[in-house]
């Protein structure tokens, strides 16, 4: 065989091997996020009712919004520590809390949505 | 222990190794394309020549995977920490399997060995076109597999932008590989061509040496740009050059440049115009002297890679704290407040220019040379004997190293009470060097409040911390507390400094005014997980309100109601209570509702550190996104104050272009 034939497929033959390698990569790459997304697919079905018990500091309670500002730590599988208002199941929900108390809530939804459905002071 | 000695002991083979490894691959490359860069000639002399750099590039292959086989072993025994791992196939295999260097290394070699197949095919190249193929196709496997050493190098833990680092360095293996690798079969070539009965190649040499210097010349000057741009990139630091174990080596790197860039031109601009000149009195007598000088370069090339195998082994300096080995650093503060020096040093600087001036006159100007050239060196020299010292000031082999411990509120409150235990008999409770115990000593004790404390290293001040100023009468305290302890004093000690200064800091931003580092600081509110300063970094303004009620109330109010106006504009405006209560929302009350962090943890560090900025009642800082502190407000009297004017320095700050170095990076 002529060297010029023998460099040509050799070069054929590397250019075949990496770009094989590279989309055999590629499609493993693709694989394992397409297993990730449904893997999350299937944690975000799981997200029926839940409930959470929270601690936090009430920094605003607002009765006409039926809403109550509290700094509160992170909430497992819901959301990061923030300061942000909640609704309130009921308006009795709120009597005698003061803003910085330190309270512990019950927080019950499904992600992103939850109400608090009991509150209570701890020291 | 055991295993630092064993690397100690080992390092010399791991460096050999990679050393012979490095050369031979270089070599390879250039043996298979000399004759590329040469051309093809059917003379007899040149055949011959061929064959025999292309069998010297068969043997140097093998060497070149025996020793990579070595370079292989000595990594895994590193890795594994026992020299017996480099025969453990598990051991190998986990480190080809696993680690990047690994997979580098089975790709590269898996090229050599193809390479080495292909070098012993004797297929007939007698025709133009298999002779180019099948030259070609061996450079470039050769090529490839030597560029691919750069991505398992220091480059690959550049960060951020490793992909350039990677290209940079391949770029320079790869000019390096048909450079320096290419100077020994082209030298061969003169020196066969040199011979009486090589003339019937030498019209050939001849036209082979231009066309390698063409090439010379663009392969150095890319050689010269990457290794810049690595240098620089590794290093970062005349520090780091001169101070460490990597910046040395590569100091001795570049000493090697200059000799062989002299050589090169020797070659370029004596030799090859001589080499056209009548064959045996001119000819034949360059060609013997451009194949001297090749070889020259060759070894100091082979040498130079001896340094770069070291390298390799050796962790960058950007990973180092530097060890300055001068007692003296040159620095422009000297010139800060000492109107004599100032005029020395203006008077030294306009010699020295005039004196490079004239240096290039010398070279211009025909006639005189030598008197311009000696004028230019006694003005040059005058000029630098007069600038120098001026600004030389004392150094010390710390003085390039960074805190370990961060610029951060509870270090300076640590550093404040050791100040108290240790520092303020002699320097004032306040700093100002009036301490009663420092009447006596031989020397005033510093008021640590002066501007001049920021023209001193952090290293500085933990040298005198640790080693104390014999001459001042200071004692050293390295015996009695801990390297972060002296750390935290020196923290305290530029916060001091910092606060002196930072009382200049007005309540508008100011562009171009000094920037003083903001001191980091941690905070909790309520149960929510602390957050610092750092956090904000990049990404919000922050707006610190250092408060005592009752007067702050209206203030805080005020601010309360524009806090959405506030959020919006990118400002997180954070309240500490100067008493430090845990009730401390409760004590701020309902209304109106106050939904930016009210800190009721960590809030007695941040006051007692921010104290130094200002001991007003109510005070402010707005901080921006690089960290530095820009405002300081700090009223007399109630604290009243338009929410407009703080709105105008947000947008100002806002309106600033980016790109300031953040503020940690800012050592004084």
């Amino acid at each position: 065989m002529r060297m010029w034939k023998v460099a040509l497929l050799l070069n054929l033959a590397l250019l075949l091997g990496i770009g094989g390698g590279y989309l055999w990569w590629g499609r493993r790459a693709e694989r394992l996020e397409g297993e990730l997304a449904r893997a999350r697919d299937a944690q975000a079905l799981s997200r029926s009712e839940q409930e959470w018990v929270v601690r936090g500091v009430v920094r605003a309670v607002l009765p006409d919004a039926g809403v109550i500002v509290i700094s509160h730590e992170a909430i497992a599988g819901f959301m990061a520590p923030m300061t942000m208002g909640f609704r309130v199941a009921s308006p009795q929900i709120y009597d005698g809390v003061q803003v910085g108390d330190a309270v512990r809530f019950k927080l019950r939804g499904v992600a992103p949505n939850g109400v608090v459905i009991a509150l209570e002071r701890i020291p | 222990m055991v295993r630092y000695t064993f690397v100690e002991l080992n390092a010399a083979i791991g460096i050999g190794i990679r050393w012979i490894h490095l050369a031979a691959s270089v070599l390879v490359v250039g043996a298979l394309s000399a004759p590329l860069i040469v051309g093809r000639s059917p003379r007899a002399t040149a055949v011959a020549w061929e064959e025999r750099v292309v069998g010297g590039a068969r043997w140097l292959l093998l060497v070149a995977l025996a020793a990579g086989l070595g370079t292989l072993g000595y990594q895994t025994a590193l890795v594994e920490g026992h020299m017996s791992a480099a025969l453990e196939t598990a051991a190998l295999g986990r480190v080809l399997l696993e680690t990047r260097g690994g997979h580098v290394w089975l790709a590269r070699h898996g090229l050599l060995l193809l390479l080495g197949a292909f070098l012993l095919l004797r297929g007939d190249i007698s025709r133009r076109v298999d002779w180019l193929a099948t030259r070609g196709e061996a450079m470039l496997l050769g090529l490839v597999a030597l560029g691919l050493l750069g991505a398992s190098g220091h480059a690959a833990a550049v960060e951020p932008g490793t992909a350039l680092a990677i290209a940079v360095d391949t770029l320079h293996l790869v000019a390096a590989g048909v450079w320096a690798g290419a100077l020994l079969p082209i030298a061969a070539l003169m020196a066969a061509a040199s011979e009486e009965r090589g003339a019937d190649v030498r019209p050939h040499a001849v036209l082979g040496a231009h066309r390698f210097s063409r090439l010379a010349l663009i392969a150095v000057l890319g050689l010269l740009a990457s290794g810049i741009w690595s240098t620089s990139s590794h290093v970062s630091s005349i520090a780091g050059l001169v101070g460490t174990a990597y910046g040395r080596l590569l100091l001795v790197k570049l000493a090697l440049v200059p000799a062989i860039l002299a050589l090169a031109a020797v070659s370029r601009w004596r030799w090859l115009p001589a080499l056209a000149g009548e064959a045996t009195a001119v000819g034949r007598p360059a060609l013997q002297r451009l194949r001297q000088t090749m070889s020259i370069e060759a070894a100091l090339a082979l040498v130079l890679l001896g340094i770069v195998a070291a390298l390799s082994t050796t962790p960058p300096a950007r990973h180092l704290e530097p060890t300055w080995p001068f007692s003296y650093r040159l620095t422009l503060t000297a010139l800060e407040d000492a109107p004599d020096l100032q005029l020395r040093a203006l008077i030294g600087s306009q010699l020295a220019v005039l004196g490079l001036a004239a240096l290039v006159a010398a070279f211009l100007i025909g006639t005189a040379r030598r008197a311009i050239f000696a004028a230019a060196l006694g003005l040059g020299g005058a000029g630098l004997v007069l600038l120098l010292p001026a600004l030389a000031v004392d150094a010390y082999p710390t003085t390039y190293r960074r805190p370990t411990v961060t610029y951060h509120a509870s270090s300076i409150v640590d550093g404040a009470r050791l100040y108290r235990e240790h520092c303020a008999g002699c320097h004032g409770a306040t700093g100002d060097g009036d301490g009663p115990a420092g009447q006596g000593l031989p020397r005033r004790p510093a008021n640590l409040n002066a501007p001049h404390t920021a023209q001193h290293t952090a290293g500085d001040l933990f040298w005198w911390l640790s080693h104390g100023i014999p001459r001042g009468g200071m004692p050293g305290f390295g015996e009695q507390l801990t390297e972060d302890q002296r750390w935290d004093l020196v923290n305290f000690v530029r916060a001091l400094g910092a606060g002196g200064a930072a009382r200049a800091l007005g309540p508008e931003v100011e562009p171009g005014r000094p920037r003083f580092v903001a001191p980091d600081f941690s905070f909790a509110v309520g149960p929510m997980p602390p957050q610092s300063l750092r956090d904000f970094r990049d990404r919000r303004i922050v707006l610190l309100v250092l408060y005592t009620l009752p007067a702050s109330r209206p203030r805080l109010a005020q601010l309360a109601r524009n806090h959405q106006l506030l959020a919006l504009l990118g400002v997180e405006p954070i309240a500490v209570p100067r008493d430090a209560t845990p009730d401390a929302i409760q004590r701020l009350g309902a209304d109106p509702p106050t939904l930016f962090p009210i800190v009721t943890d960590g809030a007695q560090a941040i006051v007692e550190a921010y104290s130094l900025l200002s001991d007003a009642s109510h005070v402010e800082f707005l901080i921006d996104r690089a960290g530095y502190l820009r405002t300081r407000w700090a009223p007399q009297g109630p604290p009243v104050r338009e929410v407009n004017r703080l709105l105008a320095d947000i947008q100002q700050l806002n309106e600033e272009p980016a790109g300031t170095p953040p503020a940690d990076e800012h050592v004084h």
